[in-house]
């Protein structure tokens, strides 16, 4: 008895002579939890995260340099690589930041079909978040397959009109490129009733969900202040409470004749961006019925525009809302054909950058939760 | 007169381009005048001892201000009441050749639901600025970007390493107009040749097969 009492003590003595340290976890930049080529260095004190340090860049193509050296019909092709799940959102701010310059009226016909599938596109990108953030959650499989089975059906209307799955390059300066099929608005509705469904589906598999919600819930706060200061926008500064959308505060194209909601958060957490974006696509629905009911006939571009679209010298910081937030283009011209400079606003770039603040505190494993609440298109934010 | 006589003798004699230079070439890009009751007022209004120079963007308003005012125009930008610019929408570099580097902020208020475009332009030779980072957190990347990409030194910032550029690629700047695209890829060319003999990447015959097939091509022609 006494013999193993002095063991016992020996172990405590040992014990209070280990040193603790902190150790650095390397997470990426090939890592399913990264979405794409993305680095995370966690400085970890047992299973909480003392430091984050982010590393970017591994997918930077210097899409603005480049364009610069492209005139400024070639340099549309960009912009569907920069956010390469939101192409026609990001391809409508770009288009849009033409137009204010070079002074071109748009259609009517070619605002409605750009404001359709800009809206449809930010329901694949908010299917595409949903299954991307269940997975991390550790829900793998199954809100993954039911959301890529549904955002297959719009990806499919977008296939049928541009031609092409990822890379649409659909807008032009004044308009469109080709008019829509005839069966476009019956093609339309048919996959905003199934949409509605796939949404419902989605929320009744994982909204309640006891495990999910504990996962998320309260992980990865951020106050409305600090959200603001960061440089937030979306459905991240939204779910910290702040109501703000641009299609409602500064409206751009023809969104001041929509009538829709703005969903707003109260605690700020992942659950609250998570739920933001789920009410963000029913809100997506009711634009694009109230557009197909008013949608004219007409034409789809400008009777008098330039084969080569020359631009007078001056400047623009175009800005629209996107499934991540605010995308602006910033274009500077001297005149000619070519932009002399086109910085681009990553809406996820400045998303990320309060990764940090939102991760310290939190265990190793909620640290994916909240990277996959910030819903990063890496190429965007490398550009 | 004679002032301005002595100072374009300067310029043609090849000396530098001094702090006010670069704020007068500035405004000489900006004709549009602005109408009144603008932002631009406002601003005049809460620092009447800065020197503003004005003119209307297609969407925004542009004040011009000069390198020195930086910290304090900004600051107040942000915390005057009248103001209230809390979003720090975007911040970007640009390069104008002799006429100076320029760097753009773009600013919103939620509360008084207007935005300004605000531009400071700095010498090639010193393009030393005040960070901005303890005014909005949210400058910290978008200065790292200006940085690297144009070579500007961002005073006070506490992390001035490269973003998005290789670690070790401090003395290029790529977005600067005296970077061509071809230089650029030249330095790729160099960056890549080593990495892909180093990895072993190259497959044994590649040579070869490399010198058959161009020579099958020139048959091909003739």
């Amino acid at each position: 008895m006494a013999k193993r009492g002095k063991n016992r003590l020996m172990v405590v003595e040992e014990e209070r002579d280990l040193e603790t340290i902190d150790i650095n976890v390397n997470v990426g930049p090939q890592h399913p939890a990264t979405h794409g080529v993305f680095r995370m260095v966690l400085t970890v004190s047992g299973e909480k995260v003392v430091d984050v340090v982010p590393h970017i860049g591994y997918m930077h193509r210097g899409a603005e340099k480049l364009s610069e050296n492209a005139d400024y019909r070639q340099a549309l092709i960009f912009q569907d690589r920069t956010d390469y799940l939101a192409q026609f959102n990001c391809e409508m701010c770009y288009v849009m930041a033409l137009e204010k310059l070079a002074g071109i009226e748009v259609p009517e016909r070619a605002e409605y079909i750009r404001v359709i599938l800009s809206e449809l596109n930010r329901l694949t990108s908010h299917y595409m978040f949903a299954g991307a953030f269940g997975t991390d959650l550790g829900v793998y499989g199954t809100v993954y397959t039911y959301a890529f089975r549904e955002r297959e059906f719009i990806q499919e209307v977008f296939e049928e009109i541009t031609g092409d799955r990822m890379m649409y390059g659909y807008f032009r300066p004044g308009g469109v490129v080709w008019d829509v099929p005839d069966n476009f608005k019956e093609r339309v509705r048919a996959v905003c009733e199934k949409t509605r469904i796939g949404i419902n589906d989605i929320e009744r598999l994982v909204t309640g969900n006891e495990i999910f919600v504990a996962r998320s819930r309260d992980i990865g706060v951020i106050s409305g202040e600090d959200a603001i200061d960061y440089g937030l926008s979306g459905p991240m500064l939204r779910a910290s409470g702040v109501p703000v959308d641009l299609r409602r505060e500064e409206p751009y194209s023809i969104y001041d004749r929509f009538d829709f909601d703005i969903p707003v958060g109260e605690r700020g957490d992942s659950y609250d961006r998570y739920l933001v974006r789920m009410e963000e696509m029913r809100q997506s629905l009711r634009i694009i019925e109230q557009a197909l009911e008013q949608m004219p006939e007409g034409p789809i571009l400008p009777e008098k525009l330039p084969r080569r679209l020359r631009l007078p010298p001056g400047e623009v910081y175009m800005r629209t809302e996107n499934p991540r937030g605010e995308y602006g283009i910033y274009l500077v011209s001297k005149g000619g054909e070519k932009p002399y400079r086109l910085k681009i606003r990553s809406s996820c770039f400045c998303n990320l950058m309060a990764l940090k603040k939102m991760t310290v505190g939190h265990y190793v494993a909620d640290a994916v939760t909240i990277l996959g609440s910030v819903d990063i298109v890496l190429g965007e934010v490398d550009r | 007169m004679s002032d301005i006589d002595e100072e374009k003798e300067d310029k043609l004699a090849g000396s530098a381009p001094t702090n006010g230079d670069v704020f007068k070439m500035l405004q000489e890009d900006h004709e549009a005048p602005v109408s009144p009751g603008t932002v631009a007022d406002t601003f005049k209004e809460v620092l009447p001892d800065v020197t503003f120079a004005s003119a209307q963007g297609a969407l925004d308003v542009i004040l011009m201000i000069a390198r020195e005012d930086v910290p304090r125009v900004l600051r107040a930008a942000k915390d005057d009441p009248r103001l209230d610019f809390k979003y720090l929408r975007c911040l970007s570099g640009v390069d104008h050749m002799e006429r100076g580097l320029e760097i753009v902020y773009q600013l919103y208020s939620y509360t008084h639901k207007h935005s300004v475009t605000l531009k400071v332009r700095l010498p090639q030779e010193d393009p030393h600025i005040a960070s901005v980072t303890s005014i909005w957190r949210g400058a910290d990347w978008h200065e790292r970007e200006a940085a690297e990409m144009f070579g500007i030194v961002f005073e006070g910032h506490p992390n001035l390493v490269p973003l998005l550029l290789p670690d070790d690629m401090t003395d290029h700047h790529p977005l600067r107009k005296d970077n061509p695209l071809a230089q650029i890829e030249e330095w790729q060319g160099v960056r890549l040749g080593e990495d892909v003999v180093n990895v072993g990447h190259i497959p044994a015959g590649y040579e070869e097969l490399a010198a058959k097939s161009a020579g099958d091509g020139e048959e091909g022609k003739e």
